[in-house]
């Protein structure tokens, strides 16, 4: 019983330490100030390199491409290498296009919850949107305006079974690093360099 | 004697009537409003409506909250239902019902998969299928393609529920359905009982208000609201509705018509008397439509009261017309022609109603005339016998005064009224918009405000609208099953073209046994796709033994036992195969609904080419549409030929072209005035109004006939004048009361002869007055 309520305790402490290992934001800086510096973002466009590491492969998965976001609801993500193929986000409907395989399918995302849930967290955050972030994810924040780090632990229990949790992080309004961390230890981290417009 | 002979008659008649209607059945089936001789496509239609699953859906919506509370009380209410027997199934959006479907398709997606053949696990193929996983992984379904990767690389469930989207489904909003402002919560669901068991859908309703009620108080919502609609609902509200109204307005017509006659009578024994021939051709109505019909329908009850406000005309005529010391029988003998010529043209109107296509119209029909026929005979032969000898009717000499002034003065307005009849003439051909309406829902007994509730919650729902739709008939379910999954090849075919969007099929759900055992057939031995497999996975980045779980299944799905509509039980397919999947009579029958529909010629054209298959196109809209416009061409002959032997029978008694017009004038304009004012009212007119019209010419013409006869003294005249001014309030009450009914076609019978009735008699006074001092100067 006793080791029980320790590995308990332990746990909890676990959760607890990236907000208290990581610098406390500066006064008078905090989420509100970040979404509002990020919702100022109008456009922008980026190439990203992808890294996914799956349990099921014994090599990760790199994808890479560009990504365009116009502002409030508008995210693309045009994969060029291995293979290219495009996801395009638009309000509600996520439409995934390969053309050499001329295949187009197009998701409602109230359809799937946690697609939904997770294209949200990229897409909300770009948008500066903190009413739909807290409505999937509870919301950490560490670092200062020059380098900060937005930490989302999904509320849903459907997502949690998923993701345990996705770290944006980013400097002044723009974003650097995705990293999504999966309930089974499988993990992706997706750099952003931005390119001129 | 003769007298004697008579009452012994109708004694003997009235009993043989309470004989006949105590073994009657009584029915509230709305069916009798749907036509009585559809074609074998839409009889389809019609039985889906009696008893299929469509007949067995209750929408449920709740209102009145935050969306959130909305959604608590939809949990609640859908959890406590799930545990009834009543119900087959709930359905709010929650995961319940569709975690089930998955599972069930997961666990058979090799036997339904379309994709299944001799070639769809070589090692050519199965290498495409793992570099398309490969990319699959990179994007946001990756994660969810990880999870079911190992045991389907092949991805059959998807597959499967690709065929599923484009489905209309419900907007989901804190994990239930909702409509789209978040205004209503939504729940669908399923009754153990069909839809024409009314006393089973009555117990079912009754389940959900009472679980709803709780569930809202449980929760502390009590300000929500339990909404209600689908045709078990309809079945229910209607059958109260129309047992109240039968009940409710011949209560009404008879305390006021009763009213007025002991006014006019002031005798309580008078005033039985008069009812007398009513409560007779009320019994022979019920008993003749008993006999016809094998059962009387209770919209037919609800249409007594026009009889209590006809029947009870002829007695007025009869009492008011006899004058101190003149034997009842001699004043009976003097009015006779014109009280009979009377009763035929009404015959004459009715006449219409009993021939039509609809059982239920048919049925007023035959009430009305049977009743008709009994209440003037009980007039003319019963009435006389026990009237008391010297019996006079003292009139109120103010009111016969006044009517008589009114009489005279009403010439006055003769120009007026040409000019008013002008002028609905002109209102009604300019109307912009179609005078009738060419809905066949405007036939159906359900209220107009419920069937436009109901039309917004299946919008909600997103129950599909369902326009085109293929009936596919065999012998047998496997045969049906087999020319369903054809048929399912060349939609597919065409839907590449763009001919159609997309549609559904019974066989996605229940493939075949044959295509089942052909699918069967195909799966390679457990150590062929071994080494296939591992053929693919060369130089592939797959961690070994990855796949272990998928030649289980394979090898597991080759000795499954093939699926049968039994092994669907307990999931939401179930009901929907149900929906697609019927046995008819001897047959079976496919429905196949397909949507976006652009060139239905296409789709005829290639299903035609099938050799010997029973397949149909049917596009709903222009059959309903087809359907009513043919009942609409039915009734509008009926009703000419109905006027046409009015006019016959004016000409055969009066024999005066000039006093057949004479009488027809003021019926015409009654007719035209009345349309205009119902049009204006801003009602759209239906199959039933007109035969309200008709009615208006038929009931209409007792007036203008006794306006137009010549009366022996200035005395007669009077009394004359005050009878049809009695008449025709009874008239009026009878029908008018009926205007105050929700069930449509009382209604609009009611409101057109309500208002028709007071303008024949007004146009009659305003014309024929005028007409009959031009013949008396004239000689």
């Amino acid at each position: 019983m006793r080791r029980l309520l320790a590995a308990l305790l332990l746990t909890a402490a676990g959760i607890c330490a990236p907000a208290a290992a990581g610098t406390t934001p500066a006064a008078g800086w905090g989420v509100e100030q970040l979404m509002q510096s990020l919702a100022q973002v109008k456009s922008a466009r980026g190439k990203f390199v992808e890294r996914k590491y799956l349990a099921i492969l014994n090599a990760p998965l790199e994808f890479s491409g560009v990504l365009v976001y116009t502002a409030p609801g508008r995210l693309e993500k045009h994969i060029l290498l291995p293979h290219p193929e495009s996801l395009v986000l638009e309000q509600d409907r996520l439409t995934m296009e390969n053309k050499a395989r001329n295949q187009r399918r197009t998701l409602v995302l109230q359809d799937y919850p946690v697609i939904w849930a997770f294209v949200e967290s990229i897409r909300s955050t770009l948008a500066g949107d903190l009413q739909t972030l807290s409505r999937f994810y509870r919301i950490g924040l560490e670092g200062s305006d020059d380098q900060w780090r937005l930490l989302l632990a999904p509320s849903e229990p459907k997502m949690q079974a998923m993701v345990r949790e996705i770290r944006i992080s980013g400097s002044k309004n723009r974003i650097r690093t995705i990293e999504i961390l999966e309930a089974e230890g499988d993990r992706s981290v997706m750099t952003i360099t931005e390119e001129a417009l | 004697m003769a007298s004697r002979r008579a009452l012994g008659a109708w004694l003997a008649f009235v009993l043989a009537c309470v004989l006949v209607i105590s073994r009657t059945e009584f029915s509230t089936d709305l069916s009798a409003f749907l036509p009585r001789s559809p074609s074998p496509a839409q009889q389809v239609l019609v039985d889906q409506l009696r008893d299929g699953v469509v007949s067995r859906l209750i929408l449920i919506g709740i209102e009145g909250g935050t969306p959130e509370a909305l959604a608590v009380t939809s949990k609640r209410l859908a959890a406590q239902l799930r545990g009834q027997e009543s119900f087959v199934s709930v359905n709010n959006g929650e995961d319940g019902g569709s975690a089930k479907d998955r599972d069930w398709l997961w666990r058979n997606r090799y036997l339904l998969s379309p994709a299944v053949n001799a070639d769809h696990f070589s090692s050519a193929a199965l290498r495409a299928a793992l570099e398309e996983n490969l990319r699959l992984l990179g994007s946001p379904a990756g994660m969810l393609l990880q999870r079911v990767l190992p045991s389907d690389p092949s991805g059959e469930l998807l597959r499967l529920v690709e065929q599923f989207e484009g489905q209309a489904r419900p907007d989901l909003q804190h994990g239930v359905w909702m409509s789209k402002d978040g205004t209503r919560a939504l729940l669908v669901a399923q009754t153990m009982a069909p839809g024409y068991d009314i006393d089973a859908q009555e117990r079912a309703i009754h389940l959900i208000r009472s679980t709803f009620s709780q569930a809202a108080e449980a929760t502390g919502r009590a300000g929500q609201k339990l909404l209600l609609t689908g045709p078990g609902v309809f079945s229910v509200s209607s059958r109260a509705s129309i047992k109240g109204d039968a009940l409710y307005f011949s209560v009404i017509a008879t305390s006021l018509v009763a009213a007025l006659l002991l006014l006019l009578y002031r005798s309580l024994r008078v005033l039985l008397l008069g009812l007398l021939p009513v409560a007779s051709g009320a019994l022979a109505g019920v008993a003749a439509v008993s006999l016809g019909f094998g059962s009387v329908h209770g919209i037919t009850l609800g249409f007594g009261a026009t009889l209590i406000g006809e029947g009870v005309d002829y007695a007025i005529y009869l009492f008011t017309r006899i004058t101190p010391g003149t034997p009842a029988h001699k004043t009976l003998d003097r009015i006779w022609p014109t009280l009979r010529l009377g009763v035929l043209t009404s015959i004459c109107g009715f006449s219409a109603m009993l021939l039509s296509g609809f059982p239920g119209l048919a049925q007023l029909g035959l009430f009305s005339i049977a009743g008709l026929i009994v209440a003037v005979a009980v007039t003319r032969h019963v009435l006389p016998a026990l009237l008391p000898a010297g019996f006079s009717v003292q009139t109120v000499p103010a009111l016969v005064a006044g009517v008589s002034a009114a009489v005279r003065q009403a010439p006055v307005l003769r120009h007026s009224l040409m000019l008013v009849v002008a002028l609905a003439v002109v209102f009604l051909v300019a109307q912009p918009g179609p005078l009738w309406s060419d809905d066949l829902a405007s036939l159906s007994p359900i209220p107009i405000s419920d069937q436009r509730s109901d039309e917004q919650m299946r919008r909600d729902i997103g129950a599909p609208d369902v326009r085109h739709l293929l009936v596919v008939n065999a012998k047998d379910q496997e045969t049906v099953l087999q020319a369903s999954e054809q048929i399912g090849e060349i939609l597919e075919r065409l839907s590449k073209q763009r001919v159609l969007g997309g549609f559904e099929s019974p066989a996605t759900y229940l493939p075949s046994l044959a295509s089942q055992r052909a699918g069967q057939a195909a799966l390679p031995a457990p150590q062929t796709l071994r080494e296939n497999l591992q053929q693919a996975l060369q130089g592939l980045p797959f961690r070994p033994g990855l796949f272990e779980p998928f030649l289980r299944d394979v090898a597991a799905a080759r000795e499954q036992s093939l699926l049968d509509r039994s092994s669907l039980q307990g999931t939401g397919l179930a009901l929907k195969l149900d929906s697609l999947l019927v046995k008819r009579g001897e047959g079976w029958a496919a429905m196949l609904p397909l949507r976006g529909v652009t060139d239905p010629a296409a789709i005829t054209r290639e299903i035609a080419r099938l050799p010997g298959k029973q397949a149909v196109l049917l596009d709903l809209k222009r059959e309903s549409e087809h359907l009513y416009r043919t009942y609409r061409t039915e009734i509008v002959n009926y009703s000419l030929l109905g006027a046409a032997v009015i006019v016959v029978l004016l000409f055969g008694s009066l024999r005066s072209p000039r006093r057949v017009f004479d009488v027809l004038a003021p019926l015409a304009a009654a007719v035209i005035v009345t349309s205009s004012v119902l049009v204006l009212s801003g009602t759209q007119l239906s199959i039933f109004h007109l035969v309200g019209l008709l009615l208006v010419v038929a009931v209409g013409s007792n007036y203008s006939l006794f306006f137009d006869r010549q009366t022996a003294s200035a005395q007669d005249r009077e009394r004359t004048l005050v009878s049809l001014l009695f008449a025709n309030i009874s008239t009026v009450i009878g029908f008018g009361v009926l205007a105050f009914s929700k069930v449509p076609v009382l209604h609009a019978i009611g409101s057109s002869v309500g208002i028709g009735a007071i303008l024949s008699l007004a146009f009659s006074a305003i014309l024929i007055t005028r007409a009959q001092d031009e013949v008396g100067e004239g000689r």
